[in-house]
């Protein structure tokens, strides 16, 4: 019976190298394109993905490490693209290249799920891993903030 | 991109011309509206027959333009009769935004209904969308005017089409918001009615074009067009095309520049299970080809970078193993700070020497920089009998065009380049070299390939940016005026890639520092000894990245030693300079200054430890000001706020300037403050984000844009912004702690 994975609760089988890590896994073998590939060190947290719903950097995670674990990647984030981070960087207009994004939102979406008030400093923190090059943070950070607050409100 | 570089480049291919072996570039650098509009009488020729409409002549075109398109007056407008409009951008995009700004120049001059567009990439077709290749914050100042002509003649067509259903004149018919309406009776029709019948229209020969009070989305904040693909993770990279049988590669290249392949041993390797082919890749003859390297091919990207790792690959590393960067600064430095090659000379620079109240010296640094988008350098290419095929990001499809051509013995046209969007690219992704491997390695394996670089090789074979040194002396009379300037620079500069040995910055190079708005009526200006060692490449900003440091520190320092305010200092420099050429640049430098000081408070009192400092910088024929509030306990440097003021002219996108500068700042800081490439034996030492640390979230400042609102001719914003950050922020830290930083980055890590 081979290993499986579950992502965006999509089980499938484990059918390659145990070593693979799972970006690799994601973009190459189940083509999944949306993770990106930025600098294949855990360094940059353009791989940023769900484990059970933890940020965790898929460029260094053996997939056979994995096994039986439920992955949410940004394809999967939300039904519809509506996830409140996604909305939120609409409307404030993050991306530039965008190339980032999928990591950063994937980061901050598991941060805020443990956080809900976080202060400007946590955000740092929380969101130190991931670089953008194009320069996009202020927007991040306020697009975190609008997200906290409404979340704030809803409590 | 710097003009003079172009001129280079053209040098160097009028030369190429009498030497076949070598790999042929393209390089264009003007068009004409006709060259977008040629197509257009194919189609209207057509029409005057009939009553169907050839998209236009070529088959790439002709494929993407599905069989709803009822009107394509030019390569970049294809209207449906179900209203869609779709809009193609020509130029490269790469995060810059240059794909929402020109189409909403179309549509606003069409009057299209922004909510009916949608936008596509162009592939590479200089025939049809004009010059592609992307640098030189050029694209706005190249193509503003042809697109809005385009959808002017759009609208002026679609008018006259509904004028003839009204059964009316022209004049009593107007278009508006994707309708046109008859002035009589308020009766609409909508553009994709008016689709098929407006492609029988002659073409406009000169549209009349909108005022300024009737734009709809030229000067307005608009969102990215694709915005909503990126945060669903939908938007496809360079990084991102699979098509069925397509295999995967990763590459290794000699460290060190002019090397040779000395042996390889790939009997191992080949075992190795997924992978299918090693294969090893002569240096291509062209300034931005490949240095040759040895790639492994596997049915994934994983195994055949694992396999890369294990194959044994000896180099013959040849004669630049003497390049150690440590020690070749300080040699620039020597060359900057004894007399050097005299480039230009303006008055008597040494009587203003002699007659001067005071004299003020300083020699600037700064290191090289490599442009590390976060997409690595990537590429599909499948080389088939008939056909080669390319999906890459990319700022010059048509420089693949013509290498692959060459490389491959075949036309230009039949390169087809489906130009990606770009994971950012700075400047780096002008040099396709890693799409001119993917190209080698397909034919080669006769399938399909995707290369992608690592992170590593991406950091280590690159085109850097030029480390530098730079001296000047200037004098001041007893008024604190300045009299005279000598400059003298010494860097390796990217005229040696298209100039073997070439051993210090040419005229050209050196343009900026003669043509710096500050003017100094007795100047001089000289070249030092800089021969490259490595590929030296246009980075974001390019030379302005050290000029505007040089110039905008050295600026604060004579203010300090003339006991002036720096701003009114700046000002007094602008109100002195005597060339009637140069006083647009003198109102617009000083308008821009005006307002960075105001919104930043300068001159304000401030906690202790902090302070402002402020720079104005003219390149790429904007302008922008900076003023960087700095808190500074010890070693630590905290970026509170940073004031841009820009004048771009006519303004397309609000918030893509707005972002512009945002990321210009974070470029501009990381710079600054933290990033270098060194080399040892000739060898990048750097080799991923932790020892090339570029800026994080936590160094954030708050950054605030001010915009002159303009009727000048627009001018691109890609590179403008990151000039003046770095002398803005050292003379910040000097008004806060009294240290003055001449050499960048700020804050180097020893690697």
């Amino acid at each position: 019976m081979s290993k499986t994975i579950v992502i965006n609760g999509v089980e499938h089988p484990i059918d390659v190298d145990e070593n693979m890590p799972l970006l690799w896994f994601l973009r190459d073998r189940l083509e999944f394109t949306g993770t990106k590939f930025g600098c294949g060190s855990g360094l940059c947290g353009a791989c940023t993905v769900h484990v059970e719903g933890q940020a965790t950097r898929s460029c260094i995670i053996p997939v056979s490490a994995l096994a039986g674990k439920s992955i949410t990647t940004i394809e999967g984030l939300s039904e519809n693209g509506d996830h409140p981070l996604q909305k939120a960087w609409l409307e404030n207009n993050v991306p530039q290249c965008g190339y980032c994004q999928a990591g950063q939102i994937m980061n901050a979406a598991s941060f805020l799920a443990t956080n809900d008030k976080p202060s400007d400093a946590d955000i740092d923190n929380a969101m130190q891993g991931n670089i953008c090059r194009c320069g996009t943070y202020q927007r991040i950070k306020k697009a975190i903030k609008s997200v906290a607050y409404d979340l704030a409100k809803e409590v | 991109m710097n003009e003079h570089v172009l001129h280079a480049m053209n040098q160097w291919k009028q030369r190429q011309q009498q030497d076949k072996t070598s790999v042929d570039t393209k390089i264009n650098t003007s068009m004409s509206r006709r060259g977008f509009l040629k197509t257009v009488s194919l189609a209207s020729g057509g029409l005057a027959l009939g009553f169907t409409i050839p998209a236009c002549s070529t088959t790439e075109t002709a494929k993407i333009a599905s069989a709803d398109v009822k009107f394509n007056p030019s390569g970049f407008i294809h209207l449906s009769e179900n209203g869609d409009l779709l809009l193609y951008c020509g130029r490269c995009e790469m995060g810059q935004g240059i794909s929402t700004a020109l189409p909403a120049a179309v549509a606003d001059e069409m009057e299209a209904d922004w909510s009916r567009v949608t936008i596509k990439q162009a592939d590479g077709n200089e025939e049809l969308y004009g010059p592609q290749n992307t640098g030189g914050s050029a694209s706005i100042r190249k193509m503003y005017q042809p697109m809005r002509e385009a959808g002017a003649a759009a609208k002026e067509m679609l008018i006259i089409a509904g004028a003839k259903v009204f059964k009316t004149s022209v004049d009593n018919c107007y278009a508006e918001n994707h309708f046109v309406i008859n002035k009589n009776n308020q009766e609409k029709l909508s553009f994709g009615e008016l689709a098929s019948l407006a492609a029988n229209s002659a073409i406009p020969e000169s549209p009349t074009l909108k005022t300024k009070d009737q734009f709809k989305y030229i000067g307005k904040a608009l969102d990215r067009h694709d915005q909503g693909l990126v945060v669903e993770g939908k938007r496809t990279y360079g990084v991102d095309t699979k098509l069925p049988g397509m295999k995967y590669a990763a590459i290794s290249h000699c460290p060190v520049l002019g090397g040779t392949l000395k042996s390889l041993d790939k009997a191992a390797v080949l075992k190795m299970k997924g992978v299918i082919d090693v294969v090893e890749i002569a240096p291509i003859k062209h300034p931005f080809s490949s240095i040759g390297g040895v790639a492994v091919v596997a049915d994934n990207s994983w195994t055949a970078q694992r396999a890369l790792q294990q194959l044994n690959i000896e180099w013959d590393l040849g004669p630049n193993t003497v390049y150690n960067t440590k020690e070749y600064k300080q040699q620039l430095v020597k060359n900057v700070e004894k007399p050097a090659e005299l480039i230009t000379e303006r008055g008597n620079l040494d009587k203003a020497f002699n007659d001067s109240a005071a004299k003020v010296s300083a020699t600037y640094t700064g290191g090289h920089l490599c442009h590390a988008p976060m997409e690595p350098n990537a590429s599909v290419v499948w080389v088939q009998k008939d056909s080669c095929e390319v999906w890459a990001s990319t700022q010059s499809p048509a420089d693949i065009q013509t290498v692959l051509a060459q490389y491959l013995k075949r036309e230009a046209k039949d390169i087809t380049v489906h130009v990606m969007m770009a994971g950012g690219a700075f400047g780096r992704k002008f040099k396709c070299d890693y799409v001119h491997e993917a190209a080698v390695i397909s034919e080669q394996i006769n399938a399909p390939v995707q290369l992608i670089w690592s992170r590593e090789e991406d950091m280590r074979t690159g085109f850097y940016h030029s480390i530098n040194a730079q001296h000047i002396e200037a004098s001041l009379d007893a008024q604190g005026n300045v009299t005279g300037w000598l400059h003298r620079a010494a860097f390796p500069s990217i005229n040696s890639l298209f100039q073997e040995g070439l051993d210090r910055a040419p005229k050209g190079a050196i343009g900026d520092i003669d043509n710096h708005p500050f003017a100094i009526n007795n100047f001089r200006s000289e070249s030092g000894e800089a021969p490259a060692h490595t590929r030296i490449g246009w980075y974001r900003a390019v030379y302005a990245i050290f000029y505007g440091f040089a110039f905008g520190t050295f600026a604060d320092e004579l203010a300090y030693k003339a006991g002036k305010d720096p701003v009114k200092f700046l000002n007094d420099v602008y109100d002195n300079n005597q060339n009637p050429e140069q006083a647009d640049q003198v109102k617009r430098s000083k308008a821009v200054l005006a307002l960075a000081a105001k919104h930043s408070g300068i001159g304000k009192e401030l906690p202790k430890g902090e302070g402002i400092g402020i720079a104005v910088h003219y390149s790429f024929n904007s302008y922008v000001a900076m003023a960087v509030h700095v808190k500074v306990d010890g070693d630590n440097i905290k970026v509170l706020n940073v004031d841009c003021a820009i004048d771009c002219g006519q303004i397309l996108n609000t918030d893509g300037a707005t972002a512009q500068m945002e990321g210009a700042v974070v470029m501009g800081m990381s710079l600054s403050l933290y990033t270098e490439i060194s080399f040892t034996d000739g060898a990048v030492v750097n080799s991923n984000f932790h020892d090339y640390p570029v800026m994080r979230i936590s160094d954030m400042p708050n950054v605030r844009v001010h915009i002159v609102d303009s009727d000048e001719k627009p001018t691109g914003l890609g590179e403008p912004g990151v000039a003046p950050f770095a002398p803005a922020l050292s003379n910040a830290i000097f008004a806060a702690s009294g240290t003055r930083y001449r050499d960048l980055p700020i804050k180097p890590l020893s690697v």
